[in-house]
């Protein structure tokens, strides 16, 4: 007896013993394996001066923009982009210069000439110049293909994107601070696109020479106030301070981002004062309202997320292809009763199809009335009876628990004018797919703003036929997503503004298209660490790190 | 007997070419599009065709298990397309945390299971034994998440003996999860345990040993438990096996890196590489425990031996 206990603890011993060898090992791909002892992980007491140590639910993909549209938190803070947007005292925001200084536009708009700023070097050492611009440009087209919209603008993209040009014809760098970009069209937000973190700017020489940029913490080097200098895949990834930043030395000096996937997990460590920043997005609200805004109320800041949330309805639907059932659905859904119950107040309704905060956004815009009365004589004017309207609301399973509550809310107030929506839920893979085969009937999203320009909503989701095809909108007047393509071209800001508002009334309130709901508040906690804090411009969940504060 | 284990080897190698073809085609069968997911919202669809045959999944079903089995046998899983490396590495750096999770809470089931159950049948219908059958009944019924978050709210937040997140706080940040996982499997081991040995602790031998003289320790030690140790040995193999393709709950509240989190993650983001590394795996590591399940048997159980 004593010689198989003796076996099977020396089994466990072994397999503990293989489990604590292989434990120090991290995965850092082509970078030299990290020890975990070396880690630089995130304690609960005693922490390092400059050091911010934030959460987030997911752990990044990748760190080449060319390759995400999301996973902007560490781009965002080891690039720079030609510009910037900087959020006012007021809370209003602005174009300010960071790698180019000004420039300077032809007079038929298609022309922009740009002057570098002198003296600016990567974290390596590389000096940047303006080869290095039109190398990031290029590459946005030849290697990722997911965002390419911005380069896609400039003229002979197509061409290079194809295979049919070695170079980008409409990039001309002039000399190592000086360059010009030639539009195949104009375009009057061009500038305010290059602040959105798709064009972060990436250095040629070292690009040439590494084979895991976006992957490994070595060979993704850029401009920015930060390095990446560890990376533990699901754990936590760490940046430090560029010491050779050419701008103002930020306050915190290294980020640590551990990755919490359970959001209560998030909670308790922040009460505990394990975490210096706490993003209150994914918690429930009913926590947020019970804990937050009573015992943490002077540590909350709120940043407007710069976007929409909506209910899209798909034309090519049986039911939702009649504009008076649309219209219906948008008189039965009350937004500010959503506001109130599922976000406690922090968010505002939303009219149109430009969202508060952006330019060309009408505050005259007037959403259809609350009114369940109303919907239903118009349903019963269509001819419908209680009952006889069915489809799909299509909700994707990892939709935060106030989405959901929308979801059930929506449901509710469409059964109240006879209306059955169904809500299926779907993993986040099939919802994509569904929604982009544009065969979705109907769903609830959320759109944050790239950059502070109308096009980056109306064009991206009316732009075109399959803009709207793979939004599972399937809007069908091919003139007015002619003109929205065209308003981009317009120069003159008062008939650009004027051409949109137009065609946001004619989308949202005459083909009811949509359903604007609202734009939400992003909430953040602060902790006693922490002496200020400023939210990205658009409210995304990741933030400059030098926008923080230590005390 | 090293010829069973071989042939046992063999089986089992055709048995994973079974599971690699039976996940192959599940994954391509399920709705949701691996392309679309990891290009996301602005990827247009020319770049998802390209994207489709960079990675050869615009190729024949057969060519593309065929390229796959063929990786595998030479210890190469693929590349996931989320997170763009090598699913071995990735699996070789979460698997260690996952095996630690689920030892130290094997250990501590077993042991509190083992031991609650030979005192609740030596104490039968006492006081100890309904305390004990009643708190194992409590483990058998109370789910992980539960047992997880009652433990996190009070031992790691309000009395800060523990770290809420165990992920970077070394083995000190393995107790709780441990007991969370592990508090199920001891109240169905503590169960078993006493039932067996009560059913041993009636047959005559027991009768002889005592009549023999032996004091009541020894005969329970090495009459009675190691009779009826056999079952428990089944269940703690099928445990084992639970324990570690189960962690993920427990992974995900205490923010572990492990093998399940990674499984989870290749679900949402249909990345089918990474999928399939981890079945794959943990389907090996199931046999595995069988494996060694059955040569414990054979050591314990001299009929079983001369049967093997």
């Amino acid at each position: 007896m004593k010689k198989i206990f003796a076996l099977i603890l020396a089994a466990m011993m072994l397999f503990g013993l293989t489990a604590c060898s292989q434990g120090s090992d991290v995965v850092e791909n082509a970078d030299p394996v990290v020890s975990e002892e070396t880690a630089s992980a995130p304690a609960a007491a005693g922490v390092e001066d400059g050091v911010l140590r934030v959460a987030a639910l997911y752990d990044i993909t990748t760190m080449d923009v060319a390759k995400t549209t999301d996973n902007y938190m560490v781009p965002m803070n080891i690039f720079d982009r030609l510009f910037e947007v900087e959020v006012q005292e007021n809370g209003g925001t602005e174009i300010v210069p960071s790698l180019c200084t000004g420039y300077t536009p032809s007079e038929d708009g298609l022309t922009y000439t740009f002057t570098l700023r002198e003296g600016v070097v990567f974290s390596n050492g590389s000096a940047l110049t303006a080869s290095d611009v039109q190398y990031t440009f290029e590459r946005l087209l030849t290697a990722g293909g997911v965002n390419d919209d911005i380069p896609l603008e400039v003229a002979g993209a197509e061409a290079l994107k194809n295979g049919e040009a070695d170079t980008l014809a409409g990039f001309v760098v002039n000399s190592d601070t000086e360059f010009a970009i030639t539009l195949a069209a104009p375009n009057a937000g061009f500038i305010a696109e290059l602040t959105g973190p798709a064009v972060s700017v990436v250095d040629k020489e070292t690009m040439e020479q590494v084979e895991n940029f976006g992957i490994s913490c070595e060979d993704t080097i850029g401009t920015g106030p930060y390095k990446i200098t560890e990376w533990v895949v699901n754990d936590h990834y760490t940046l430090e301070y560029n010491e050779n930043y050419w701008g103002e030395e930020p306050s915190v000096k290294k980020m640590v981002v551990s990755i919490i996937p359970d959001a209560s997990t998030q909670n308790l460590m922040y009460q505990n004062g394990e975490l210096d920043i706490l993003d209150l997005e994914y918690l429930d609200s009913a926590i947020v309202e019970s804990t937050y805004k009573t015992q943490y109320a002077d540590r909350i800041i709120s940043g407007s997320r710069v976007g929409l949330t909506y209910l899209a309805m798909n034309a090519n639907h049986e039911f939702l292809s009649d504009v008076n059932v649309r219209k219906a659905i948008q008189m039965a859904i009350d937004v500010d009763s959503i506001i109130a119950s599922v976000y406690a107040g922090d968010a505002i309704p939303e009219s149109g199809i430009i969202p508060t905060g952006v330019w060309g956004h009408n505050d005259a815009l007037e959403r259809p009335a609350f009114d369940v009365e109303g919907a239903k004589a118009l349903l019963a004017e269509a001819g419908y009876a209680e009952g006889d309207i069915s489809f799909e609301l299509a909700m994707d399973s990892s939709a935060s628990s106030n989405t959901q509550l929308v979801y059930q809310i929506i449901q509710q107030y469409l059964k109240a004018i006879g209306v059955n929506a169904e809500i299926a839920t779907y993993d986040e893979s099939s919802w994509l797919d569904l929604r982009k085969s544009g065969e979705m009937d109907s769903f609830v999203a959320n759109w944050t703003m790239d950059y502070n320009d109308p096009a980056n909503i109306m064009y991206t989701f009316f732009g075109s036929e399959e803009k709207t095809k793979i939004r599972s909108l399937n809007y069908a007047d091919e003139a007015i997503m002619a003109r929205v393509a065209a308003a981009s071209s317009i120069t003159d800001d008062a008939a650009r503004m004027a051409e949109y508002q137009a065609l946001e009334e004619k989308i949202v309130v005459e083909d009811a298209a949509w359903v604007p709901l609202l734009g939400n508040m992003h909430l953040f906690a602060l902790g006693e660490r922490v002496d200020s804090f400023v939210p990205y411009w658009a409210g995304y969940s990741n933030f400059y790190a030098k926008d923080v504060v230590l005390k | 007997m090293a010829t069973n284990i071989l042939k046992r080897v063999g089986q089992t190698v055709i048995i994973l070419i079974g599971v690699a073809l039976l996940i192959f085609i599940m994954l391509r069968i399920i709705p949701g599009n691996a392309i679309v997911t990891m290009m996301g919202e602005h990827a247009n669809p020319e770049a998802i065709v390209r994207m489709t045959a960079e990675l050869g999944l615009d190729q024949p079903f057969y060519v593309q298990f065929w390229k796959y089995i063929t990786g595998v046998f030479s210890g190469d899983l693929g590349t996931s397309y989320s997170l763009n490396r090598s699913v071995s590495e990735l699996i070789a750096a979460s698997f260690p945390n996952t095996l630690r999770l689920a030892i130290a809470a094997a250990l501590f089931a077993w042991t509190l299971g083992i031991v609650c159950g030979i005192i609740a049948a030596v104490r039968k219908n006492g006081l100890l034994d309904h305390l004990f059958m009643g708190v194992s009944l409590l483990g058998v019924s109370v789910p992980v998440f539960m047992v997880a978050m009652v433990l996190q709210y009070f031992l790691a937040h309000k009395l800060q003996l523990f770290p809420i997140s165990s992920g970077s706080a070394g083995w000190i940040g393995y107790v709780l999860p441990a007991i969370a996982l592990g508090w199920n499997s001891a109240g169905s081991i503590a169960r078993l345990t006493r039932s067996t040995l009560l059913e041993v602790l009636q047959e005559d031998y027991i009768d002889t040993a005592r009549a023999k003289g032996y004091k009541q320790l020894p005969v329970i030690m090495r009459h009675g438990l190691r009779n009826a140790v056999l079952p428990v040995i089944t269940m703690m193999a099928v445990q084992l096996s639970s324990l570690l393709s189960g962690a993920v709950i427990c992974e995900t509240i205490f923010s572990i890196n492990g093998i399940g989190r990674l499984a989870v993650q290749a679900i949402e983001g249909r990345d089918i590489p990474l999928l399939q590394g981890t079945i794959l795996f943990s389907t090996a590591l199931v046999i595995l425990g069988n494996l060694v399940a059955d040569c414990l048997y054979s050591l314990l159980d001299p009929r079983i031996r001369k049967e093997v």
